[in-house]
Order: C-alpha cells, then structure tokens, then sequence
C-alpha cells in the first residue's frame, strides 16, 4: 500500500464519509493536513509520517465511535445505542466480551423484567373476572380460598406488574446512562494495532 | 508496552502538555512520542473528545512560516481535570511501584 498523504487523508475521508456532517469531516481532515505539511516542513517524508500517525482505519474507527456515542447521548433511543455499541465493536476483539456480552445480558433482562410485568398486569383482570364469576355464583375452579381473597389477590397482581414495567423503565434509564459513561471510557482505553516501524 | 495501558494514560500525558502551554497539534504529538511510543493519529481524536468535554478551546494562530496553525489551550475546567487526574495519577503510581518493590524484595 502506498503511504502517502494523499492516501491517508483519502482512507479517513471514505470511511468517514457519510457519518459526520461535512464541516465536521472537514475539520478532521484540516487537522491531519496540518500535520502533514508541518511535518514535511521539519524534514520528514510523507512515509514516515504516515507510519507514525498509525493505521488510518484505526483513527477512522475511533472517530465513528465517539461520534455515535455522542449521539446516542444527545438523543436517547434503542437505535441509536445500538449504532454506539455496534460502532465501538469495531475497536476491537476486545470488546465482543466487554461490550456486545454485557450489552446482550442487559436487553435480555431488561426484556424479561418488562415481559414479566405485562404478564402479571394482565392476570389481575383475568384472576378478578374469575373471582366475580365464583362471587356470581357462577361455577369454576376453585383457585382461591374464598373469592373475595381473589379480587384482593388480583388487584395486588396488577399493580405488581405496573410496578415492574415502571421499574424496569427506570431501569432501563439507568443502565443508559451508565452505558453511556462505560463507552466513552472505553473509547479512550481500547485501540487496535500499532503501525511497527 | 502494552497498548491498552498506554492509551489510557495519554489523555493525562496531553493535558499535563497543554498545562504547562498553549501547542499546535504536531507539537503536541512530538512532545508525547518524544517519550512514549504510541500511534500519533489518535492523538487528534482525543483533542476532540477533549473539546467537546469543554477542556480544551482551539485559536489559530498565524507562523512564520505557511498558513496559520491550529493551537489548543486548556480551559479553567481542563486545569481543575489536569490537577485532578495528575494527583490521582501520582497516587496510583506511587501505590504499584510500592507495592513492586515490595514483591521484588520479597523475592531476593
């Protein structure tokens, strides 16, 4: 592969292309410009200075992540913390155990927890028609000691189940922000490979 | 040295460089390669995260020599962080070597 600035400054452009707004790309590309043309200035070949800045996908990779990162800040929903995950995946192997795993536990038990909390807010109603039909006089099977016990009973079971989808709302909110908090360490701790001279 | 460990470090290394003055981003990154070995592109994502924390503020400044340079100051929040993360830094530094001796010496 070439290592010449052009080629630097055209592997971040197309991998970034599209991501970020153009000023900001523009922006990006200024800086690594300047680099560039200081370095050349002190002496230094367009070889050596793309060897030395490291892998241009590696800086591309890094900028896609905060930049998702930043908007699944700035705006909270499921599609944009899943681009933040996805797109921090691409730093490394590293983070298929340290982020993909622990992101895949926490949708799964925030799923159950909200599952769970449907299922009991629908039995309450379900376990009340029950109990007025045995009130009524009507036969069914007798689940409850007495039919009174069983409104009691499925009032407590609906509002069970309120309580753990609002929970798991909160929950959900908290992990968030949490979630968020972990990326952005991460982004600054884990890199991918070293250019060896 | 491992990447990881020196990546982790290089936003203290940045913003003790900035704190003692005002650099251009070749500056910067020739100031911290001069001592550690590290992939110098990822210095300027970092310079960004740094600004978008309100730690760093950039001003151009015309050179001697070609178009104006880019140079990044530490703002009063980003010296509050450099003060910060030095000490915690100079904590955790004297711990391990303590505790490095301390194994060493138990060794001999």
């Amino acid at each position: 592969m070439l290592q010449t600035e052009q080629e630097y400054i055209r592997i971040l452009r197309s991998r970034l292309e599209g991501t970020l707004p153009h000023d900001e790309l523009d922006d990006i590309l200024s800086d690594y410009t300047e680099h560039f043309r200081i370095g050349k200035a002190n002496g230094r070949s367009e070889e050596e200075l793309f060897c030395s800045l490291g892998s241009p996908e590696d800086v591309a990779r890094e900028i896609r992540a905060t930049h998702f990162v930043k908007k699944a800040e700035d705006t909270r929903s499921c599609r944009n913390i899943f681009h933040a995950v996805l797109a921090t995946l691409g730093l490394g192997l590293f983070n298929l155990v340290f982020v993909l795993i622990p992101f895949i536990l926490l949708v799964v038990l925030l799923f159950v927890v909200f599952i769970l909390g449907i299922v009991f807010t629908v039995l309450g109603p379900v376990a009340f028609i029950y109990s007025v039909l045995q009130i009524a006089g009507i036969p069914a099977f007798a689940i409850w000691l007495s039919p009174a016990a069983g409104v009691f009973f499925s009032i407590g079971i609906t509002s069970f189940g309120l309580l753990l989808v609002l929970g798991d709302y909160y929950l959900a909110k908290f992990f968030y922000r949490i979630g968020i908090r972990y990326l952005k360490w991460n982004i600054g701790v884990i890199s991918g490979t070293e250019c060896v001279t | 040295m491992n990447i990881q460990f020196k990546k982790g470090v290089l936003e203290i290394c940045v913003l003790s460089v900035l704190a003692h003055k005002d650099c251009y981003g070749y500056e910067l990154v020739g100031e911290i390669s001069k001592r550690i070995d590290i992939s110098e592109g990822t210095i300027y994502p970092l310079l960004r995260r740094l600004k978008d924390e309100g730690y760093v503020t950039t001003y151009l400044q015309e050179s001697v020599e070609g178009p104006p340079r880019k140079y990044y100051r530490l703002t009063e929040s980003g010296r509050t962080e450099e003060h910060d993360q030095k000490e915690e830094w100079m904590r955790f530094a004297s711990s391990v070597n303590a505790l490095l001796e301390g194994t060493t010496d138990a060794a001999d």
